[in-house]
């Protein structure tokens, strides 16, 4: 009973964030490889490509700075911010894109009917519209993750923190009677990274890791200005 | 009717019970398709087993997510030293290996070198028969060019090819044999050193690309995370010295864009300001044969050669020494050119002069993993694999390696495998060399086959990784160590007494737990086996560290030298491993050929960066094709404007360009290595891949680069930024 703080009838709800501490990114992209994996996230082929119809879920966005020889490259990887005031949800007219208790910014597939309002509305252009049916070669599609969704052609898709995961690592602890530990649910993006440059956990406990890295004086939010107030929060590279 | 409870319940149970005939007939079965589950399988739950990845030389510990008998997904195993936890894009692609549709599933022959009849099909009893036939009656020499192998079978394959008085060669291409051989000559080791970048608050690097596919790049990326951000006060800050600002350089503090093939001279400049300006702990001999070696030629000499300002020479040979923990390290660009060897030994060099061999964050030295037998068998190099080529060779044996596809045509490689009286691969893709095979005999993916690997590079702990078998395999492959099993007994060889390459495997593990672990007794040795299986491999001993004490001079600055004069040939041609694709042993996996180049976005082919005034001054607009000129050939593929890199330099990446590679790879793209002159390390013989001089010319026809980033084929057509909407009314 001495644990009983640790237990999740205390009413504290969690409260999912991520920290991208861009001084350790380098770019590599394990994280977009891992999403693809753990997601089943199709493969577009060049022609889909090209027309700009690829999905990503997190892409690593890249910028110029300065001039020759003075120039810097600047990595970014973007994803869906899970904005605690997001853009996305007041449009969609059926509901698919709603805020769960724990913070996500959800997309329920089977509701959606891809009139892509959500994806215009994205000040972040993380969300991605499957332009025609997903399609592996046999025997690739062995490799897909039962946990997850196939999506269809006309469903709108993105970033879900890798719900799955979430709500196993909550079920186990529910089950055994305690709240989920720090580190122990991680989406596939954060658990892949080699230079730790991706931190997931619960901010409504102010011990985690994330919460105590996002107070960092190097913390800003992306296009903080719109006020959507995203569960993202950005570790500034030193110059 | 009055329906009394009674009746209703009784009505009830009978509905009840009709409704479970039917389900007596259907086909049930369909749905779940075990009636009694396997022990391993229950549905929905998954299990986890831990193996090794083989995409890399490193050797990273993977778990592989298995449900219902298929494999799911490769993750890190946080368990193993090296990688804990963490794996890079391309080990996680793996995956797609294994379910690749491409993979060769059954042996095959050639029915005739000439003509363009297609591989047959053939039973594995007769293809193996077939093999053995040609070793017994063998008339000239038999060779073996395979990947680098390590452990187990590596020991197997070498007494196999003793045993048939056969070469065994191991062939990578890009290996960093001019490290190890510089190593060799600056402190009289022959070996990978440990790079203790974690440690490190001051990273000079020459053209190492530490964070995309070099020596161990899992392991570098934990250390490089810790070098920035994972010390409370201090942050570790990193210059990077290449003519293209590479994958890695772009995380650098600062880039200096040093002239192609002048590495070496730079770190002979900084070195003679750090023996100028500090007090050394050399011996005072030693001393004045590094001020000899690095005095050789003038400063301001230097600095006109590498094409850097003087003073930014001296501010960084000043920072690098007044760091508390400074170190060098060179590869990539700086390994790639004539004097590779020379320049590494220089570079590794001022590690030495500022006493950093062997100190936390400087170059570290561990005693070799076990079984390292493996040591003596040599590599090839391009210019080694030339001088094969020009040998009447009998039987020619290729596993896993593809030097058709990663060593240039000016190498005239083909003749290796057209005047061979036969060529066997075990290759498990078709491949542009195994294509050119007389029979495959096709090995299993990693995730289905036993095997172990040893730390190739030196670590702080002893590691030998383990390999199991994840799934049953997919297709009729057998795993390549049952394969040599099986030709050893066919052709009466004696030293081979087990059927399988489990048991091979397990007796080098008995004698490794007797000998490391004091495991006896085969009840001990079975538990152990069990625990050493699930967890990955054997490690835990820290390794001794070895001290540097043989201080041999470094070697004398050479210059490098290039194919074709600056007057017909004004651009250096700078292709580069791909840092998804390598050399191309990804090119295969979609995830890999979807995955947007971080610092262009192209995917799914190739294309040369080029610096954007370059461009404009021979009329090449962003996406045009480009045609790229050299003595031996040309190339045309599409331009992106690059700001990173230098004006007389232009770059592709390598990796694409195959002939034969599965469905995803074949036809794609180009291979920068069609055009390079036969130029090598002249040390080593590795392919100075930087070493070609070219012209560019524009062909005015637009190409079509496959981006992430559309917006830079068309500046025209930008999305509005935040910005442009606000100072508009």
């Amino acid at each position: 009973m001495s644990e009983h703080k640790e237990e999740p009838q205390d009413g504290r709800p969690y409260k999912w964030e991520m920290v991208i501490d861009l001084d350790r990114c380098t770019g590599c992209e394990a994280c977009v490889v891992a999403c693809h994996a753990e997601n089943n996230i199709r493969i577009s082929g060049e022609q889909e490509a090209a027309d700009g119809r690829a999905i990503n879920w997190i892409r690593i966005e890249r910028y110029w700075e300065g001039e020759y020889p003075n120039v810097k490259a600047r990595f970014m990887p973007v994803l869906c911010q899970h904005c605690g005031n997001a853009p996305c949800e007041p449009v969609c007219p059926v509901y698919a894109s709603y805020h769960t208790p724990d913070g996500l910014n959800a997309q329920v597939y089977n509701r959606c009917i891809g009139v892509r309002y959500c994806g215009n509305n994205c000040p972040y252009t993380v969300r991605q519209f499957n332009w025609f049916d997903p399609h592996w070669d046999a025997p690739l599609a062995e490799q897909l993750n039962p946990d997850v969704t196939v999506r269809q052609n006309g469903i709108m898709e993105k970033c879900t923190f890798c719900v799955q995961r979430i709500r196993q690592g909550k079920e186990q602890a529910e089950k055994e009677g305690r709240r989920v530990r720090d580190g122990e649910v991680v989406p596939a993006c954060v658990q892949s990274c080699p230079t730790s440059a991706l931190l997931f956990g619960d901010r409504n406990d102010p011990t985690s890791r994330v919460s105590q890295s996002a107070a960092s004086d190097r913390g800003f939010h992306l296009l903080e200005e719109l006020g959507t107030h995203p569960a993202i929060t950005y570790l500034k590279r030193l110059p | 009717m009055k329906l009394k409870r009674r009746t209703f319940i009784k009505a009830l149970g009978l509905a009840a019970a009709g409704s479970f005939l039917p389900g007596c007939e259907r086909e049930v079965h369909h749905l779940v398709p075990y009636v009694l589950p396997d022990d391993e399988i229950v549905p929905g739950v998954a299990d986890w087993y831990a193996s090794t990845c083989r995409e890399c030389q490193a050797g990273c510990g993977v778990v592989v997510r298995v449900m219902e008998g298929r494999a799911k997904k490769i993750e890190g195993n946080s368990e193993h030293p090296l990688n804990q936890g963490k794996l890079c894009a391309k080990g996680q692609a793996a995956l797609q290996g294994l379910y690749n549709p491409d993979r060769i599933r059954e042996p095959l022959r050639r029915p005739e070198r000439e003509g363009r009849r297609p591989f047959e099909p053939l039973a594995w009893e007769e293809a193996l028969t077939q093999l053995t036939e040609r070793l017994r009656k063998v008339q000239g020499p038999v060779i073996m060019i395979s990947r680098p192998l390590s452990g187990t079978l590596a020991e197997l394959v070498s007494t196999f090819m003793r045993a048939i008085d056969g070469e065994l060669y191991f062939y990578e291409p890009g290996a960093d044999l001019p490290l190890r051989a510089a190593s060799r000559a600056a402190f009289g080791m022959d070996a990978w050193p440990h790079i203790d970048l974690a440690g490190s608050d001051y990273v000079l690097s020459f053209g190492a690309p530490f964070l995309e596919g070099w020596l161990s790049p899992v392991s570098l990326g934990i250390a490089y995370g810790q070098m920035r951000q994972g010390r409370p006060l201090t942050r570790g800050r990193f210059v990077q010295v290449e003519p293209r600002l590479s994958l890695t350089g772009a995380s650098a503090d600062r880039w200096i864009p040093i002239r192609p093939g002048t590495a070496g001279l730079l770190a002979m400049g900084i070195g003679q300001i750090l023996l100028a300006e500090r007090p050394s702990a050399l011996p005072e001999t030693q001393r004045r044969t590094y001020e000899r070696i690095y005095g050789d030629i003038p400063l301001d000499r230097i600095a006109a050669l590498t094409d850097i300002p003087r003073e930014e020479l001296v501010r960084t040979a000043r920072e690098f020494g007044s760091a508390g923990a400074p170190l060098a390290i060179g590869g990539g660009a700086a390994c790639a050119h004539t004097n590779a060897t020379e320049s590494l030994a220089a570079i590794q060099g001022l590690n030495v002069v500022t006493g950093r061999i062997g100190r936390p964050g400087g170059l570290r030295f561990y005693e070799p993993a076990l079984f390292s037998g493996t040591q003596s068998i040599p590599w090839l190099t391009e210019r080694s694999l030339g001088e094969l080529a020009q040998r009447a060779l009998s039987v020619v044996l290729l596993y896993d390696s593809n030097p058709l596809h990663t060593a240039p045509p000016s190498i005239p490689l083909r003749r290796l495998f057209e005047q061979a009286d036969f060529v066997a691969s075990f290759s498990p893709f078709m491949d542009d060399s195994t294509s050119a095979a007389d029979l495959i005999l096709p090995d299993h993916s990693p995730l289905e086959s036993w095997g172990d690997h040893v730390q190739p590079t030196s670590f702080p702990t002893a590691i030998v990784s383990l390999s199991q078998p994840v799934v049953t395999p997919l297709y009729d492959t057998r795993a390549v160590g049952d394969t040599f099993l099986s030709l050893a007994h066919r052709l009466g060889l004696s030293g081979f007494p087990r059927e399988t390459f489990h048991a091979f495997l397990q007796d080098r593990w008995r004698r490794l737990l007797s000998e490391q672990a004091g495991t006896h007794g085969e009840e001990a040795f079975a538990a152990a086996w069990a625990h050493h299986v699930q967890q990955g491999g054997w490690w835990g001993r820290p390794g001794r560290e070895l001290t540097v004490t043989a201080a041999p001079p470094p070697l004398p600055h050479v210059p490098a030298t290039f194919d074709g004069d600056d007057q017909n040939w004004p651009l250096y041609f700078h292709p580069y491993p791909s840092p998804s694709l390598g050399q191309g042993r990804g090119a295969n996996l979609p995830w890999l050929q979807e995955l947007p180049d971080a610092l262009t976005s192209a995917m799914w082919g190739t294309w040369a960066e080029i610096n954007p005034h370059t461009a404009q001054a021979h009329g090449i607009r962003q996406g045009d094709i480009v045609r790229i000129v050299s003595r031996y050939g040309s190339i045309e593929v599409p331009a992106l404007y690059y700001p990173a890199i230098r004006p007389d330099v232009i770059a592709v990446p390598m990796g694409q360009g195959h002939q034969e590679y599965g469905r995803y790879a074949s036809r794609r793209g180009v291979n920068p290595q069609s055009i390079l002159a036969p130029l090598f390390d002249h040390r080593t013989g590795v392919l100075a891949s930087a070493a070609t001089r070219v012209r560019i010319e524009a062909t005015g026809r637009p190409g079509r680069p496959v981006l992430l980033e559309p917006s830079a084929l068309d500046p025209g057509h930008e999305l509005l930024t935040i910005g442009k909407a606000r100072s508009s009314p």
